[in-house]
């Protein structure tokens, strides 16, 4: 899949997903803290939309980012490197994000 | 102003740029008299002829068909041939111009535009008829013509390709003027070729490379609409086979003559 | 430099992207830490949520919205090859964030002030 679709697939779920996470999470009461997230995400539905949704802005970010360098002439020699690097970062950024979404366990 | 003798005089700022003596361009002022129905190429004649006879700058044909005299004139790019002088004053009586903008300055206005040939070149823009073309003429319909969108009146005057800011970022970019001479080529019921073409543009140096600014379609002296030709390229290289049959089966009936609606 | 409304789109879109990317992996730290505990986490947020960082949230605010309505406008350019409402299609981008960042900021700023 073209780099160019990527974003304008993953801009349209961001769209949904964004709205979602800005009304549920950034929202009245503005104080948060562990006891207030850990209501919502006691629900594992919450926490699929929640690994999805950082699938997608990641995905976005990154392949933005890769755009906004290789855009640079410059830069176009390292397009192939960048893109394995940015792959990399995902990985990473994915692995530790979703661990991050699990973590959020009532204690016992 | 008309009966009056005298007549009021506008001031030129021209980007001025000698590579023999110059390390940077610099800004000079010149005063011409502003006479009723001249163009602003008039005023950098005026200039040459009686100011400054080492003023440097390219032109032609003198109305609007060579595509030569393309400069960055207040900010946008146009046909100096073409611009009223009085039109493009602002309200102190001034006028800037420089140079087309991201391309390399030769000499004061006149920038060198070998990558805007080059990637021309690149997408091949060059009619390719069927091999066993009729010894007719061929014909087209009057809606392939309209769906051409009157691309091939483009006069590669290079005002859309030097507006672009992704040029200005990469030169590997084909370019809003190559793209909408493909975007002809490919819409060209006598054209044989739309899928190879559709392949070569569908990478990241054509089609993808495009964030949609619209500056192509601000800076085209003729109206043109490179960013509507570079949308439809996007969309007929996603449905590249289906197209390509449809032209085969649309040759086929290249010599007959268009049915009467 | 050749400016235009579809520049300072363009422009605006980029600098609010990689704002956003710096942005996002510093979110995905400061979430990380609930790995740490429930205490850990709780210290951290604590940290970003004094009231210079409120200011930070509107300015954070902006540039979502901007990026996503202005991102609107390219998707639906993309679908129905309008090109003739580019400029008022850009103002409307404007009108529309500046109204969703004052709709989201002004209580944001309120608690800031206030606390509540
Ligand atoms: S001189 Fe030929 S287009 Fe202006």
């Amino acid at each position: 899949m073209r780099v160019f679709q990527m974003q304008r697939i993953s801009a349209i779920a961001l769209v949904v997903f964004l709205t979602i996470h800005m009304i549920v999470v950034h929202y009245p009461p503005f104080h948060i803290d562990f006891d207030q997230i850990i209501i919502r995400m006691a629900d594992p539905l919450w926490k699929a939309i929640d690994i999805v949704f950082l699938f997608f802005v990641l995905m976005h970010a990154l392949a933005g980012a890769w755009v906004v360098l290789t855009d640079v002439q410059r830069f176009s020699r390292l397009k192939r490197a960048f893109a394995g690097a940015a792959i990399v970062i995902g990985l990473i950024a994915f692995y530790y994000g979703t661990k991050t979404i699990i973590a959020f366990q009532p204690p016992v | 102003m008309g009966n009056n003798s005298t007549h009021p005089t506008a001031i030129v700022r021209i980007q001025r740029f000698n590579p023999e003596t110059d390390a940077k361009p610099h800004m000079q002022e010149f005063e011409v008299e502003l006479k009723p129905g001249t163009t602003v190429l008039d005023a950098l004649h005026e200039i040459k002829t009686h100011q400054d006879g080492s003023l440097t700058f390219r032109r032609s044909c003198r109305h609007a068909i060579c595509g030569s005299c393309a400069m960055h004139v207040n900010g946008k790019n146009e046909l100096v041939c073409n611009a009223p002088l009085k039109e493009r004053l602002d309200r102190h009586g001034r006028i800037t111009i420089r140079p087309l903008p991201y391309l390399p300055i030769l000499k004061d206005l006149v920038v060198d535009r070998s990558s805007f040939w080059e990637q021309y070149l690149r997408v091949k823009p060059w009619l390719t008829p069927p091999e066993d073309a009729p010894e007719k003429e061929f014909r087209m319909s009057p809606e392939e013509v309209a769906a051409l969108n009157n691309a091939e009146t483009c006069i590669m005057c290079g005002a859309c390709y030097s507006s672009c800011q992704i040029v200005g970022l990469t030169k590997e970019y084909i370019g809003p003027h190559a793209l909408l001479k493909a975007f002809l080529r490919v819409m060209d019921p006598r054209d044989s070729i739309p899928g190879e073409r559709l392949a070569d543009l569908d990478g990241t140096d054509g089609v993808y490379r495009c964030r949609t600014i619209f500056n192509c379609i601000d800076a085209c002296p003729k109206n043109l609409n490179p960013t509507l030709a570079i949308e439809t390229l996007r969309k007929l290289a996603q449905k590249r086979e289906a197209f390509e049959q449809a032209r085969i089966e649309r040759q086929k009936h290249l010599d007959e003559p268009i049915p009467a609606r | 430099m050749y400016t235009s409304s579809g520049f300072i789109s363009f422009a605006l879109r980029r600098l609010t992207g990689v704002a956003l990317v710096v942005y996002l992996f510093m979110h995905l730290w400061v979430i990380g830490s609930v790995n740490a505990g429930p205490e850990a986490f709780d210290a951290r947020l604590a940290f970003v949520q004094q009231p210079l960082f409120k200011l930070l949230e509107v300015a954070l605010l902006a540039a979502v919205v901007y990026h996503a309505i202005d991102g609107i406008r390219i998707i639906v350019v993309h679908y129905t090859g309008i090109t003739e409402y580019r400029k008022s299609m850009f103002y409307a981008v404007l009108a529309v964030s500046t109204l969703l960042v004052i709709a989201g900021g002004v209580p944001i700023i309120r608690f800031m002030l206030e606390g509540k």
